[in-house]
C-alpha cells in the first residue's frame, strides 16, 4: 500500500489520500489544504495537529514534549503516515499545546525526549 | 546641522540626537502562529503629529509566504558607513525566524510605502550555511551579518550569515564559534575591536514555546561571549550563572571610545554590565536586580522577564521592559557602575496595573521599544514572540498587539504613556495582528554604530 487516508475532523470530515513516504504538511498543501507552518524541519511548533487516530513516524520532529505527544500532537512538517489517520488541523486544534509553564509545571516524563525520565514501565 | 557630505547617518552620537523628529515608523506585526492564514507583514506607522493619519498604520507590505514569523530587523547600512558617500540606509532587512527567508524592503524609494525588493529564500540559506533562523542584523560599515540561532536542523549554536551590500550570501562570517553554545544578539564596539554575543537557546528548544524546566537541563542560556572582532572568533566568555539566565539584547555604550556595555538578563531579570579596567582586562558586574513580584493565584512569584534593554544616543539612560510584570523602567546609567531608577510606566503585564491604557486593552505587556534620536519617544510593542506569547497573555490571540508611546524627560528623568498615541492591532484589516520590533527611516537608537 503506498497511500493512506487522512480525514480532518475540525474540516467537516475532508478526507485525502496522502503518500506515505511524504510528510503530511506537504501531501495536505499540495491537495489545496490552508495550514499553518513555519520552519519545516520539525523544530517549531507551528504546523501542530492532534491526532484523533492513526499512526505516524514522527522521529524527526523535536518541538513536542513527551506531554504533548501524550495529548496526541503530531508535527505534520515530518509527520509521514503509517495507517489511516484522523487529525485536527490549524491553531483550533491547540487547545492543549500551551500551557503557562509557571503555574503548569512537566514532570520528569514529560519533558522533551531528550532530558525525560521514563517512567517505570507499567504491566 | 548634520554633514551632507558623506554617507548614511550621523558623524557622531551627539550628531544623530540633533536629527529632525521621526515622521514614520516600520515596524512588522505577525500572524504566525495566530491561526490567521495571512503572511506576516511591515507596517509603516505615521508618527508626525502634524499628520492627519498620526498614530495610524499608513501602508503595510505582506511577505510572500506564511509562516515567517517576523521579528527584528536592520538596517543595510548605519553611521558605520557615514564616511562612504557611496552608502545609502535604504534597505531594511527583515528575517523570518522560522522560516529563515530574509526580505530585503526597499523604504527608501517610497518612504511610506516601502516594497519588496529581494528575498533571500532560507532554503538557500540552509544550503549554503548549513544555519537558520535569523536574529539580529547588522551592518559592519559595507558588508552584514546576521546572527542565525541554529543550524539547517534547529540544533545550536549555529553561527553568523554574511550578506554582500548587493545582499548576496557570501557564507559564514566566523572563523570559529568556540565553544560558544548559543546564539541570540551582538553588538560590536570596533574601537576596542570587541564583539559582545548573548544566549538564548537552539531554535528546536524556544520556538515551540518555553519549558521552564528546560532552563535547569541548561537547554538556555547564562553566558555572554567577548569576542576578537577582527579575527572573527570568541576570546572570552563570562559564565553569569543564576544571575544570568537568559541574557538577551546587548548593547554597548554608543560612544565608539566606550568600552561598557549591558545585557538583560531575561528570566533573572538583572541587568549585567561589562567594562575594560586599566588593565585591559574585560569585567562584568549586575547593576539591577528587578525583584519577583506575588501574584494572588499563582503558587509561586512571577519573574519581570526582561525581554528588551536600550541606551539613548548619549548613553546616560537606560530603559527595560519587564514582559511579565508589565512595566518599562528608566534608569541614569551616568555612573554606569550605579544605576538610578528615574522613571516607570505600567501597560498590560500580568500583575493587573494597567489592564487598558488610552482606551486600548493592552494583551501582552511592554516588549519591544524603539528610542527616538532626542531621547524623548519611547515606542513600546506588546507582543514577544508567537508561542510564548500564546502560553503566557493566550487572549492575545483575539485581542491582537498594541503600540504604545511613551514622553521621556531627559532632563529630570521621568516618564508618562502619551495619552493621544496608540495603534491597536487588533483592530487590522485582516484580523489581530501582534507587532514587534520598530525601526526609524533615519536610524534609532539600536542600530548605529561608530566605527
Amino acid at each position: 500500500m503506498t497511500s493512506f487516508t487522512i480525514t480532518l475532523a475540525n474540516q467537516g470530515g475532508a478526507a485525502f489520500d496522502v503518500d506515505r513516504r511524504k510528510p503530511l504538511l506537504q501531501s495536505l498543501r499540495e491537495q489545496g489544504v490552508d495550514l499553518p507552518y513555519g520552519c519545516k524541519y520539525g523544530g517549531c511548533i507551528t504546523c501542530a495537529a492532534k491526532m484523533i487516530s492513526g499512526k505516524v513516524d514522527q522521529k524527526a520532529q523535536r518541538a513536542l514534549n513527551n506531554r504533548q505527544i501524550n495529548n496526541g500532537y503530531i508535527i505534520l512538517c515530518v509527520a509521514r503516515p503509517m495507517s489511516d489517520c484522523t487529525l485536527e488541523v490549524g491553531v483550533e486544534s491547540h487547545d492543549k499545546l500551551y500551557r503557562n509553564p509557571f503555574l503548569d509545571p512537566l514532570a520528569a516524563h514529560e519533558l522533551k525526549a531528550d532530558i525525560a525520565t521514563p517512567l517505570e514501565a507499567k504491566k | 546641522m548634520t554633514n551632507h557630505c558623506c554617507g548614511p547617518g550621523y558623524a557622531s552620537p551627539a550628531e544623530a540626537m540633533t536629527a529632525p523628529r521621526e515622521k514614520l515608523l516600520y515596524t512588522i506585526a505577525i500572524y504566525t502562529g495566530t491561526g490567521i492564514q495571512k503572511p506576516d507583514y511591515l507596517c509603516t506607522i505615521d508618527v508626525d503629529p502634524e499628520s492627519s493619519t498620526y498614530s495610524q498604520v499608513i501602508s503595510r507590505l505582506q511577505m510572500p509566504g506564511i509562516g515567517d514569523e517576523l521579528h527584528h530587523s536592520g538596517w543595510n547600512a548605519c553611521s558605520s558607513c557615514h564616511g562612504d558617500a557611496s552608502m545609502e540606509r535604504k534597505y531594511l532587512i527583515v528575517p523570518g525566524v522560522r522560516s529563515s527567508n530574509l526580505h530585503i524592503v526597499d523604504c527608501g524609494t517610497d518612504p511610506r510605502s516601502p516594497t519588496l525588493f529581494k528575498v533571500i529564500d532560507g532554503a538557500e540559506i540552509k544550503a549554503r550555511t548549513n544555519l537558520s533562523a535569523p536574529h539580529t542584523v547588522h551592518c559592519l560599515g559595507s558588508d552584514i551579518i546576521v546572527s542565525m540561532l541554529g543550524d539547517a536542523q534547529g540544533n545550536a549554536p549555529g553561527g553568523y550569515l554574511q550578506l554582500s551590500k548587493e545582499f548576496e550570501v557570501v557564507g559564514r562570517w566566523e572563523n570559529s564559534m568556540g565553544s560558544i553554545k548559543f546564539g541570540y544578539d551582538f553588538w560590536y564596539q570596533p574601537r576596542h575591536n570587541v564583539m559582545v554575543s548573548s544566549e538564548w537557546a537552539a531554535p528546536n528548544t524556544f520556538m515551540p514555546g518555553f519549558d521552564l524546566e528546560e532552563v535547569g537541563h541548561l537547554k538556555y542560556g547564562r553566558e555572554i561571549h567577548f569576542w576578537d572582532f577582527e579575527k572573527k572568533e570568541p576570546k572570552q566568555t563570562f559564565y553569569l550563572g543564576e544571575d544570568g539566565l537568559i541574557p538577551l539584547e546587548v548593547r554597548f555604550h554608543h560612544n565608539p571610545d566606550s568600552s561598557h556595555g549591558f545585557v538583560g538578563a531575561a528570566l533573572s531579570a538583572n541587568i549585567i554590565h561589562w567594562w575594560k579596567d586599566a588593565a585591559g582586562d574585560w569585567q562584568w558586574e549586575k547593576i539591577v536586580d528587578v525583584g519577583n513580584e506575588p501574584h494572588p493565584e499563582w503558587p509561586i512569584p512571577i519573574p519581570g522577564v526582561i525581554s528588551v534593554i536600550l541606551l539613548s544616543m548619549d548613553d546616560r539612560y537606560l530603559y527595560l521592559c519587564n514582559w511579565l510584570h508589565g512595566d518599562i523602567r528608566q534608569y541614569d546609567i551616568s555612573d554606569p557602575h550605579d544605576a538610578k531608577l528615574t522613571g516607570q510606566v505600567w501597560m498590560g503585564g500580568l500583575l493587573g496595573r494597567a489592564p487598558e491604557v488610552n482606551g486600548v486593552k493592552v494583551t501582552g505587556g511592554p516588549q519591544m521599544i524603539q528610542l527616538s534620536l532626542d531621547g524623548k519617544r519611547l515606542y513600546v510593542t506588546t507582543s514577544l514572540f508567537s508561542t510564548w506569547d500564546n502560553q503566557f497573555y493566550p487572549e492575545i490571540r483575539t485581542n491582537g498587539g498594541c503600540m504604545l508611546m511613551v514622553n521621556c524627560d531627559t532632563e529630570n528623568g521621568g516618564m508618562e504613556i502619551d495619552p493621544l498615541f496608540v495603534v491597536d492591532f487588533g483592530k487590522e484589516p485582516n484580523g489581530p495582528s501582534r507587532c514587534h520590533e520598530t525601526r526609524y527611516p533615519g536610524g534609532d537608537c539600536t542600530s548605529d554604530i561608530w566605527v
